[in-house]
């Protein structure tokens, strides 16, 4: 298993040089390279400023003021009076509701992630690399299950965790949530693309069960795919609506998504004829920002495992 | 296939260890609540069988067509744009300076952590001409208001703009990633036997990836069936001028929560999932994902 | 490959398996979601009451301080306070989670604050959420309730809310630019009109209205009296655009907008608040818009705004006026503790201590008088605005059905709307407007002619 390993730290060593080596060798293709470089900066600048944007947007919003949001240049900077301003409102909101929001959605989140690694992981490497009866129909299943509508699937889920006596508890948003067939099919394409089976059908021949092969050899190589399943899994979480709406009883309880959609419809920009004033755009965008920070926390942490090598087939040939 | 007939049935019982607590939720929270609701789409509300009665009735309201129209334009506007563009980006930013694409690819997948109240507060800004940040752009294309850029002949394209700016980074990661399954040596080789960009995009790259590419596909048809945050969220930031059936899972809900009549939401629900099962099965069976090797 | 003998044995279950199909698919029952839905409310049985248990109440974020208020007055009841989207445009929260409650038979909260179009399904069915609050408030009470203000509490005779404040349309006008101009401010709609044109030649860009707001049609199509929809029975509806009360006003807003001093988007538009706001000289609106709309949004200075009275046609005998909003409170029919709920939805729609520093117009008269009072000392408005108040109050038109279970704002919102921005005329999108009503009703389940 350690070959796995100097394999991969090897290939990084090499990458640099390999990409570099092309381009001085063929010197003759250097125009058409340097026509390319430039599509190449120009086709991502324009995709750099249709995501950023708007993103540029909403962190410059809490500091300027609501007339000037709408009666101001698209893009400016405020005042960080006017920050401060926002801050001290979105907080005030409901006596500091918003952390209370934000610690439930850090709960849900955490929570269900936790189930969905241990069961998507060793399910995806399953379908992957092993034969069983039932394995095309628990993938078909799993597929159907994606496809089918959320809307029709709120009073079934209603009805069972009620008739189990959980509705209304916070488990009736964990454990729903941590079904996420998603992250089973991105386990099971992985393994299946990068897992060569002779490195399994050695191990075994080695005498390890199935489980010392899992742990030994595919637990090793998950890293990226972890990464990706963790990441993919805490986002829906986080930004679960439905059924968090659904299923709790309290504004107490809610997660931030839930709770932000309230302050929303308190607003008057959305609720003219008897808003909250003190909650309108600026104040939105702030309590927006302030909750998908936790995500991007997350994308940074599992970018750094994706990047360190989705590429781990120890013998690829 | 003979050797592994031969240990089939040490590994039979493996293979339910690892895949047993993932059945457990699959049945609760998918199969369970899926059969329940064919089991509604299939009878009224005294529990009485009513045949294919729901689906002939939702067939005939007027909402119904309109909205399956919609999807469906959206539907070919979203595959396109996804297949295109994630597959594009993600080649280019492959293999080259790796802390830039790094940033890049972050900076691609921000607005992707950004959703519901979020994004209201954002598009309801951005669309209006009169303080959006792209005004010059909306007043070239000639719209003047807030409700002329959402004018209905628009909105397909609308809001796969939207879905595609909040999903696409994540799914470029993803291809990006498995671009990097790709061992270096053929590329390599290929470079060396005088393969240009495209070729090697074209020939290995594509072929290569395949697998993730029908898998975003086949998610990006089941997201793009169940349409229902954008135009709900366009809706709420315009006060309502796009029709709260915009999209079958708008009517769906309509049916269950403003008419209470769940059996036909379930049975819209029920043509939804055909409709995504047909996109689908031609996915899974064009680029053999099921198979094992 | 050895699948021979699997597709033999899945070959032998095929004839059970269609046959199976073939009988869940012919099916018995109807589909229709109506039958047996229609059948009359049963005389109201409250549950069993247990005297001084907690009540739930639910609220919008709006609404907090006035459940903090009842609680100070009453510190002994014991409330349990759950806030929600409540009375949001367009919200169905409230609906959506008392259909999952009435399937389990529990959850239910004992107070809400809900939207005005919850009252229709909420009085509906077997056994309705709501409950009849005869009985449960005294007669002197229900009288101080401004005139017809619980009208759309009442459903078959009986009341099932109480209304928290008023939205009566009035004409706001700005009084320095209307002197300054010499114009004199309109009483019928015939005066309004010719005084819409004569704005648009003499000082073009100022406007005398908006067309384009989701509740436009609440504003004047209700004030035209035009029977959009008129409720004829308990689930059946009269809807009928091609009536001549209708079609005068969409030519009189046609005309004006053709000369163009009445606006197509909506007062909270971007676009209105940076470029028209400061160029409203008349306005026909809701009681709200003066502190919301002109005081909050469009930052128009003290002393410029003031109210008339609502416009009349000159046709008719009677003035009357439309409603935009104005809330209501429902106790819940599984409520363990109906005196406590009683209690609190008297207290907070006529304790004038706290209604004097709400944001509305309160429904309740003697409350209104001193909300009135405490609008004059604060010295916004150009002229006092209680009489023009007090008297649009009771001269909203009756009939306009404001509690149909589908929402007049959102058919016209995306009907009408849309096209007014294409340049169409109101005229001409009637009978598109009177197709969007009927199958909108229709599919909730109402009879239409």
């Amino acid at each position: 298993m350690s070959a796995v390993s100097t394999d991969t730290r090897s290939r990084d060593a090499v990458a640099p040089a390999v990409s570099r080596g092309p381009a001085r060798r063929n010197a003759c293709r250097r125009p058409s390279g340097v026509a390319a470089r430039v599509a190449w900066t120009v086709v991502l600048g324009l995709f750099l400023t249709f995501f950023m944007l708007p993103v540029v947007w909403l962190v410059l919003a809490p500091t300027r003021t609501d007339s000037d949001i709408i009666r101001g240049d698209g893009l400016s900077f405020g005042s960080w009076e006017n920050f401060a301003t926002a801050w001290q409102r979105v907080f005030a909101y409901q006596d500091g509701a918003l952390l209370t929001w934000l610690t439930n959605s850090a709960v849900y989140a955490f929570g269900a992630l936790a189930i969905t690694l241990v069961t998507a992981i060793p399910a995806g490497y399953g379908l992957a690399v092993m034969r069983f009866r039932g394995r095309k129909l628990l993938l078909v299943t799993t597929l159907i299950s994606m496809l089918m509508p959320a809307a029709a699937l709120v009073l079934p889920l209603y009805l069972e965790l009620n008739a189990v006596g959980l509705a209304g508890s916070i488990w009736s948003v964990i454990l729903p949530l941590s079904f996420f067939p998603f992250g089973v099919y991105l386990t099971y394409i992985y393994y299946s693309t990068n897992l060569p089976p002779d490195v399994l059908a050695a191990a075994r021949i080695d005498g390890c069960t199935e489980w010392q092969a899992f742990r030994h050899i595919a637990l090793p190589l998950a890293k990226p795919v972890v990464a990706l399943v963790l990441f993919f899994s805490f986002v829906a979480n986080w930004n679960n609506y439905f059924l968090p709406f659904v299923m709790l009883p309290s504004d107490t309880l809610y997660p931030a998504q839930v709770g932000l959609t309230n302050m929303l419809t308190a607003s008057p920009v959305f609720n003219t004829s008897s808003g909250i004033i003190d909650i309108r755009r600026p104040e939105l965008a702030l309590a927006a920002l302030v909750t998908i920070l936790p995500i991007l926390v997350i994308f940074l942490v599992s970018q750094r495992a994706l990047v360190s090598g989705m590429l781990a087939g120890a013998s690829k040939e | 296939m003979a050797t592994r007939s031969t240990d089939r049935p040490r590994r039979v019982n493996a293979g339910y260890l690892f895949v047993g607590g993932y059945t457990v939720l699959l049945l609760a929270f998918g199969v369970l609540p899926t059969l329940y609701a064919i089991w509604l789409a299939l009878t009224n509300s005294r529990g009485q069988l009513v045949g294919l009665g729901n689906f002939t009735r939702t067939f005939a309201d007027p909402r119904f067509l309109p909205a399956f129209a919609n999807i469906g334009l959206y539907l070919v506007f979203w595959l396109a744009a996804l297949l295109v563009f994630v597959v594009l980006l993600a080649i280019m930013l492959h293999g080259r300076m790796r802390r830039t694409t790094a940033t890049l690819r972050f900076l691609f997948y921000l607005p992707g952590a950004l959703a519901g109240v979020a994004s209201i507060v954002v598009w309801l800004i951005l669309l209006d001409p009169n303080a959006s940040p792209v005004a010059p752009l909306l007043k070239l294309l000639g719209y003047q208001s807030l409700s002329a850029t959402i004018a209905p002949g628009n909105l397909p394209v609308l809001f796969m703009i939207i879905a595609f700016w909040t999903g696409a980074g994540g799914w470029i990661v993803v291809m990006y990633g498995a671009l990097n399954n790709i061992s270096h040596e053929v590329l390599e080789a290929a470079r060396i036997d005088g393969a240009t960009v495209w070729q090697l995009a074209w020939r290995i790259q594509l072929p290569m990836i395949g697998k993730w590419v029908a898998y975003m596909l086949i998610l990006a048809v089941a997201a793009g069936t169940q349409l229902f945050m954008e135009p709900q969220l366009v809706s709420t930031a315009s006060f309502g001028q796009i029709s709260d059936s915009w999209s079958p899972n708008q009517l769906a809900y309509q049916y269950a929560f403003a008419a209470n009549d769940f059996h036909g939401a379930a049975a819209i629900s029920v043509d939804l999932l055909l409709l995504g099962l047909i996109c689908a099965v031609v996915v899974v069976f064009r680029t053999g994902l099921f198979d094992r090797d | 490959m050895s699948t021979s003998p699997v597709s033999r044995v899945r070959n032998r279950r095929w004839p059970a398996a269609v046959t199976a199909l073939a009988f869940v698919l012919a099916g018995c029952g109807s589909a229709d979601p109506n039958v047996g839905g229609g059948s009359a409310a049963a005389p109201f049985q409250p549950v069993a009451q247990e005297e001084g248990s907690e009540i739930t109440i639910w609220v919008d974020a709006t609404r907090v301080p006035a459940v903090k208020a009842y609680q100070a007055a009453r510190p002994d009841v014991k409330i349990k306070m759950v806030t929600y989207s409540g009375g949001a445009n367009g919200s169905n929260e409230l609906q959506t989670k008392v259909q999952l409650f009435d399937r389990t038979g529990s959850g239910w909260p004992d107070v809400v604050w809900p939207n005005t179009q919850d009252i229709s399904w909420a009085t509906a069915g077997e056994k309705p959420f709501a409950a009849p609050l005869d009985g449960l408030v005294p007669q002197s009470t229900l009288d101080g309730y401004a005139d017809g203000a619980l009208e759309r509490c009442q459903v078959n005779g009986k009341l099932y809310c109480l209304r928290n404040d008023l939205a009566q349309v009035v004409l706001w006008y700005n009084k320095p630019l209307m002197d300054q101009w010499g114009y004199t401010v309109p009483t019928t709609w015939e005066e309004y009109q010719a005084l819409g044109e004569k704005v648009a030649r003499e000082h073009p860009g100022y406007l005398v209205g908006t067309a384009g707001d989701a509740y436009s049609e609440e504003i004047y199509f209700w004030a035209s009296q035009c029977p959009a929809s008129v409720l004829t029975g308990e689930k059946a509806v009269r809807v009928d655009l091609r009536d001549a009360k209708c079609t005068r006003m969409a030519s009189l807003l046609d005309t004006l907008m053709t000369a163009g001093s009445m606006a197509r988007t909506t007062v909270f538009d971007a676009g209105f608040i940076a470029n028209n706001a400061s160029k409203v000289l008349l306005m026909p609106g809701p009681s709200w818009y003066g502190q919301v709309l002109f005081n909050e949004t469009f930052k128009t200075p003290a002393g410029q705004i003031a109210a008339a009275p609502p416009l009349k046609f000159a046709g008719d005998q009677e003035t009357f006026t439309g409603s935009v909003g104005g809330g209501i409170w429902m106790v819940s029919s599984h409520s363990k503790n109906l005196k406590a709920g009683a209690d609190f939805v008297q207290w907070v729609t006529t304790n004038e201590d706290f209604l004097k520093t709400s944001g509305t117009y309160p429904a309740d008269k003697s409350a209104a008088k001193v909300w009135l009072e405490k609008q004059a000392s604060e010295n916004y408005f150009a002229a006092d605005v209680a009489p023009v108040f007090e008297a649009a109050a009771g001269q909203v038109w009756p009939d306009w059905a404001a509690t149909t279970q589908y929402s007049q704002e959102a058919i016209y919102s995306s009907t009408i709307l849309p096209a007014l921005t294409a340049g169409d005329t109101l005229t001409s999108k009637l009978p598109d407007w009177q197709t969007a009503i009927e199958q909108k009703a229709r599919s909730l389940g109402y009879q239409v002619n």
